[in-house]
């Protein structure tokens, strides 16, 4: 062993350039890959947080017919017997109920169809972080009557101000239009320019008082301490209350859920594609290398060097090539990855574009020690596979080589 | 004692399209210690013969015994073993390991016997001083000249105490004072080492020191000479 790791090192040295090339390679190939999946995860994991903890939670519940129909009379039966039975569940984090209905908002510029989001300040702070979303104004604990917070592009839209009074209109539980002014206290701005422009929110108190003249509710966003235990909670509170639909973000959001998954079909492409790429020039480099020493083999096989030893020498130059590049890679995989985690890629150029599919444009990558690890091995694979072909080759090669012509 | 003997040995390349008699019932035997040269022009099938005896290439016919093994019946992992055990090789083009200096150049073939470390240094050290290079040990091939090479090369082959050398125009890359030296040195060893040599050559120099000149023509043996 100790021959054939002497021998594959120094011919390892003798292109320092070549090989140079090749650990450049490998060290390029695992710091893209790493990177591109850690961007991919980022933007995955910032746009699943997002929604989940700003707006949707980990499971709602509603009436059967309110995800549908959305009507105001669908609203959640034995409400108060849900929350107590949530305020006393250990995988429940925080919980806040919220009255909505869909409306019109009027300003003397124009009308806009919009879905009203009564809600509970307190509940919400604790439940859901969208009160970060405040770019002006107070989050509807103004001392103003019926404060709301509209979104800074409807604001803008409507050529309104905070302090300004807008009217929404409504269907009652009674199934009667009914109208009420309400005040700019806030202004907000989301990640997604297509729900900025479609919700608005006030008190739940002055929402319900208006709909139905006392508390209804119709859904209840619910946070649970662990994420993955959303399916099973949800079967949970399906089977044991009667008359309520509670839904796990997935199915609130398919298009959320096929975004994780398409972002994961895209890491795995993205991944073939580099590591073919890699496959490939290493194989372009390694027979290379065979091609030049074949008169050198065949003395080798002729003097009596086993093929298994030649076949082992081969592969021990690859072996050490892509480590040295793997180690490299990942060094600078993980020190990328580290800054970056914190700093963030600021993409502001395409921030516009990033908003319209509701997606912020500073990403955080970040890649799980495992699926570092796992990346890692795929690169070493990868490379070894694409070393079999020329190590094949070159035990192949026949003894007379050694005695050819240059 | 007959150390090779080779009975009505045929080689015919591409026999099924436009055959090409490389070898024609060629049938030799050497005995050891022996200092033989195969000669001929070129195409005469001296190359060719020197392959069949290392075991490099498999006759069409005939059968080669090297001390009494059939070498034309060996396995491909069995000849390799035979090889390493039994023959030396020395190259046209000297054939080092390039990134290798001359003593682990010399080395390598007791490395892959697995020799004792002691028993490797002491003969590498042994045999580059014979070879006439003790001040080049640590030189690579790059750094030396190509009749220093082939000393090298000449050592390599002795280095595992094979039963014979098989040398093919060792001198074809040399100029005159290259060439007289190494054979000098390869007469040495013959004498010292007890060591067979068969070389294809077509060097009048190298002809004329022979021992024994096997003549060749269109694969078939013309003359075989012994000298005094």
């Amino acid at each position: 062993m100790h021959l054939l790791l002497t021998i594959a090192w120094r011919n390892i040295w003798r292109h320092p350039a070549r090989s140079g090339v090749l650990i450049a390679a490998v060290a390029v190939g695992l710091w893209a890959a790493v990177m591109v999946i850690g961007w991919a995860n980022g933007l995955m994991q910032q746009r699943m947080d997002y929604v989940i903890e700003r707006e949707l939670t980990h499971l709602q519940i509603h009436h059967p017919d309110f995800p549908d129909d959305g009507h105001p009379w669908d609203h959640i039966p034995d409400h108060n017997q849900i929350t107590s039975w949530l305020d006393d569940h250990p995988q429940v984090r925080s919980h806040a109920s919220r009255t909505i209905t869909d409306g019109m908002l009027q300003s003397p510029v124009k009308t806009s169809g919009v879905r009203i989001r009564g809600i509970d300040v307190a509940a919400e702070t604790r439940t859901t972080t969208f009160h970060e979303n405040m770019v002006q104004g107070e989050f509807l604990d103004a001392d103003l009557s019926n404060p709301a917070i509209i979104s800074r592009i409807l604001a803008d839209e409507h050529n309104m101000r905070i302090g300004n009074r807008i009217v929404l209109t409504f269907e009652n539980v009674d199934r009667e239009l009914t109208s009420s002014a309400f005040h700019i206290a806030g202004l907000f701005t989301s990640a997604s320019s297509e729900y900025d422009k479609r919700n608005i929110f006030v008190r739940s108190k002055d929402l319900t008082e208006i709909l139905a003249g006392r508390p209804i509710f119709h859904e209840i966003g619910v946070m649970l301490v662990h994420e993955i235990e959303t399916e099973a909670f949800v079967a949970m509170l399906n089977k044991h209350f009667e008359d309520i639909l509670a839904q796990t973000w997935r199915e609130l959001s398919p298009e959320l859920s096929m975004i994780v998954e398409l972002g994961d079909v895209m890491i795995l492409l993205i991944s073939l594609i580099i590591m073919a790429a890699l496959g490939f020039g290493i194989l372009n480099t390694m027979l290379m290398a065979l091609f030049e020493r074949m008169r050198e083999l065949g003395m080798l096989l002729s003097i009596g060097m086993s093929k298994v030893r030649i076949f082992c020498m081969i592969m021990l130059e690859a072996l050490i090539l892509t480590f040295s590049g793997a180690l490299i890679g990942m060094a600078l995989a993980w020190l990328s990855l580290h800054h970056l985690g914190q700093t963030g890629i600021n993409l502001e150029m395409f921030a516009q574009g990033a908003a319209l599919i509701g997606f912020d444009y500073l990403i955080y990558p970040f890649l799980s020690i495992g699926d570092f690890l796992l990346m890692s091995l795929v690169v070493v694979s990868v490379t070894l596979a694409a070393s079999l072909y020329p190590a094949l080759k070159a035990v192949r090669i026949h003894p007379l080589e050694a005695a050819r012509d240059a | 004692m007959p150390i090779v003997q080779t009975e009505n040995l045929t080689k015919v390349y591409n026999p099924e399209t436009v055959p090409v008699h490389a070898l024609r019932n060629v049938s030799i035997t050497i005995d050891t210690g022996e200092f033989t040269s195969i000669v001929g022009p070129s195409g005469s099938g001296k190359t060719t013969l020197l392959n069949m005896i290392g075991g490099l290439d498999k006759p069409t016919s005939g059968t080669v015994l090297v001390d009494g093994v059939n070498v034309t019946r060996l396995k491909d992992r069995q000849l390799i073993n035979f090889r390493l055990k039994n023959i030396g090789f020395v190259f046209q083009h000297f054939n080092l390991i390039p990134v290798f200096t001359a003593r682990e150049n010399v080395s390598f073939i007791m490395l892959l016997q697995k020799k004792d470390k002691k028993e490797m240094r002491q003969r590498t050290d042994e045999l580059l001083e014979a070879v006439g290079l003790g001040s080049l040990k640590d030189a690579r091939p790059r750094e030396m000249s190509g009749g220093q090479q082939q000393r090298v090369a000449v050592a390599r082959a002795l280095a595992s105490r094979p039963r014979f050398i098989l040398a093919d125009e060792p001198t074809a890359s040399l100029d005159t004072r290259a060439a007289m030296n190494l054979l000098d040195i390869m007469l040495r060893m013959n004498h010292e080492e007890q060591v067979t040599f068969i070389f294809s050559t077509h060097d009048q120099r190298v002809i004329d020191r022979a021992r024994r000149v096997i003549t060749m023509v269109d694969g078939i043996v013309e003359a075989d000479e012994h000298r005094k």
